[in-house]
């Protein structure tokens, strides 16, 4: 490898500082004494202790991680199948009609779709009577939708670059379709499900959106808590729940991208 | 030797009487408008290598996908062992596949692998292991039971597929292309290891390879397809020896050509009037075709005798000029250009090192042949 020129470092080094500086100095300040959040007091972790004595903030991050964990197991199960029928569809044409349309609510805004599914679940509540009125159940309805798209997606680059002869080859030793696709297919395509689950489930966390247009009273996730704190002013434990919460998105995405990794290379000695 | 081996060199397709092991019977397969195998019959006999030999897309492949079930035949009928398999799933089917990509399970050691069909025939495990075991000394691969297939190289994963396909002791194992993915040495060895592990297992071999040297090494029997169409069958040595046709003989091997009309179709001989050689041509064996008929002449390149001095006991005899030298080593091809401009490939062995009578660029020659090196294909 040759230098890399000095200009190419310093257009780097603005780029990352640009992306990276409000995140860093969030962190900083969360670990700030006084009470004002824009003025340094000294070292602290004094909000990080009120943070786990604040019962709203507890409940919410508990209601979060029971939607973010549901709805991405739902959304692997879903993405799976969807992406699985997709590949092996033979006729062409349909085939790249309903993978378009199953990536469609990666680039639908999210005020669309959180609009389009409460009018989903009011409409199915007055014909059917279910889901009874709105809360977790339809927030975890709407995390699996978007999240299956998601999911679907990481799935079926996995599908597209399997050899298919493996597939053939136990059915030729005597395994039928069925037990094919949990012998086989699925300990196969394992990676891709790890990741599109830890891709559905980061997700989950971070939305407010969706959530918001979908929730009820007495299901309040974690970011519509603090979106609705933030509006009263900021406060300092604030900072250190993002701050908590970039930690723990963070260690997903590099989990979820080891995984990707991980497949890629198998595929390639493969 | 066990007895399918005695059995094979007696050559069963030779014997009316014999019973073909398996059977296809008209066998058609379309995908749409497109016909991928057009009426295709065959018997293969208990015991055989049997090769399909063709060129890609000729629907050789095709034909072993039907023969293991993962394709339905459009028409015709495939009778293995006396059943016929219309209707019975690939899963059902008593043969088995080596894939061309091996297709073994990434996720599982080469153990597991092999013991997957005999889990799923539902054997007790103490037998799945000796038979693991047994086969896995076999291909030579023991001290390699617990590794992954990323692990191992091609030629170790080629035997891992084999010893698959072959533990659950099919009556008919296909093999796609064994040898394909290995290079030029691995294979030689393998290829004499393929036959040696068939003679003592006595399973019959489908292989379906685009290489006529490895069909011509591995075959008993050689069944040559283009477009969809089987167009001779036969041993190595007839395939060679006596194309049935242009294709075969353009196809294994290499061959010269000459195009010519029947002067004289006498009752033990013909002649053949060629433009191409500017003279007669002798064949020493009668053709049913009448006087005037358009005939082609192949002479393959080793049996045409090179001389810069006239040449005696040849029965036919043209000369050229040396146009181009390959020397190969064992061999040396010469391109010569005869005075009609057609262009004629003789090879020479290199039997000894002098370059007394070497020959040069530019050096007038005398090609000949004996009657019997010369073979009329009509189509």
């Amino acid at each position: 490898m040759g230098h890399t020129s000095k200009f190419l470092k310093i257009t780097a080094m603005f780029g990352f500082i640009f992306l990276y500086a409000p995140i860093v100095s969030l962190i900083i300040f969360s670990f700030n004494e006084s009470k004002l959040v824009t003025v340094w007091g000294g070292f602290s972790t004094k909000w990080y202790g009120a943070l786990f004595q604040d019962p709203q903030i507890l409940q919410a991050a508990w209601v979060s991680l029971k939607i973010a964990f549901l709805s991405a197991t739902i959304a692997v199960v879903i993405g799976t199948i969807g992406s699985f029928v997709l590949i092996r569809f033979k006729r062409f044409r349909t085939k790249s009609l309903l993978s378009m349309m199953i990536t469609a609510p990666l680039v639908m805004p999210e005020v669309i779709i959180g609009l389009s599914l409460l009018l989903l679940f009011v409409a199915m509540q007055n014909l059917i009577g279910w889901p009874g009125g709105r809360g977790m159940l339809t927030i975890i309805l709407a995390h699996s939708t978007f999240g299956a798209a998601y999911a679907a997606v990481v799935i079926q680059s996995r599908l597209v670059d399997m050899d298919l002869s493996i597939e053939e080859a136990a059915q030729d030793l005597g395994a039928r379709p069925v037990r094919v696709f949990f012998d086989v297919t699925l300990p196969v395509i394992a990676p891709a499900l790890v990741s599109g689950w830890l891709l559905a489930f980061t997700l989950s966390l971070d939305d407010l959106v969706i959530a918001s247009f979908v929730s009820g009273p007495g299901a309040s996730t974690l970011p519509m808590v603090i979106f609705s704190k933030v509006r009263l002013g900021v406060s300092p434990d604030v900072n250190a729940l993002a701050t908590i919460i970039i930690g723990l998105v963070s260690l997903g995405i590099i989990v979820a991208a080891l995984q990707i990794n991980r497949s890629k290379k198998q595929g390639a000695d493969r | 030797m066990t007895e399918s081996t005695s059995s094979i060199a007696q050559k069963p397709w030779a014997d009316p009487n014999a019973e073909p092991f398996m059977q296809i019977k008209n066998v058609t397969k379309k995908f749409g408008s497109f016909t991928a195998v057009e009426n295709v019959s065959l018997d293969i006999y208990k015991g055989e290598i049997f090769c399909l030999l063709g060129g890609s897309g000729c629907g050789k492949s095709t034909l072993l996908r039907m023969l293991s079930g993962f394709e339905t035949p459009t028409s015709g009928q495939i009778i293995i062992d006396g059943q016929d398999q219309a209707g019975v799933a690939a899963y059902d089917r008593e043969t088995n596949m080596m894939f061309q990509s091996y297709a073994l399970f990434p996720h599982m050691s080469v153990e597991k692998n092999i013991a997957y069909g005999l889990k799923r025939a539902g054997l007790p495990k103490a037998e799945i292991a000796t038979r693991v075991t047994d086969i896995l000394s076999l291909v030579q691969m023991d001290s390699f039971a617990k590794r992954k297939p990323h692990q191992l190289s091609g030629g170790q994963r080629q035997r891992v597929a084999l010893a698959r396909a072959l533990v659950k002791k099919p009556k008919l194992l296909m093999l796609d292309e064994p040898l394909g993915a290995l290079d030029k040495k691995l294979r030689e060895e393998t290829q004499s290891e393929l036959i040696k592990i068939q003679e003592s297992l006595g399973v019959t071999f489908v292989v379906v390879t685009h290489d006529q040297e490895e069909a011509m090494t591995l075959s008993s029997r050689i069944g040559v397809m283009t477009e969809g169409e089987i167009v001779q069958v036969g041993t190595p040595h007839e395939i060679y020896e006596y194309p049935q046709n242009r294709f075969v003989a353009d196809f294994v091997g290499s061959v010269n050509v000459f195009e010519g009309r029947i002067k004289e179709d006498g009752e033990d001989h013909v002649i053949v009037e060629s433009r191409d050689t500017g003279s007669d041509i002798y064949v020493p064996h009668g053709i049913s075709g009448v006087e005037g008929q358009k005939v082609a002449i192949a002479v393959r390149p080793e049996k045409i005798e090179i001389g810069k001095t006239e040449l005696e006991n040849v029965r036919n005899s043209i000369s050229g000029t040396v146009d181009e030298i390959s020397y190969m080593g064992n061999v040396t091809v010469y391109k010569v250009v005869l005075d009609s401009g057609k262009r004629v490939r003789v090879s020479r062995s290199n039997r000894i090192r002098s370059t007394e009578d070497a020959l040069a660029w530019g050096d007038v020659v005398h090609l000949g042949w004996a009657g019997t090196a010369g073979v009329v294909v009509t189509s």
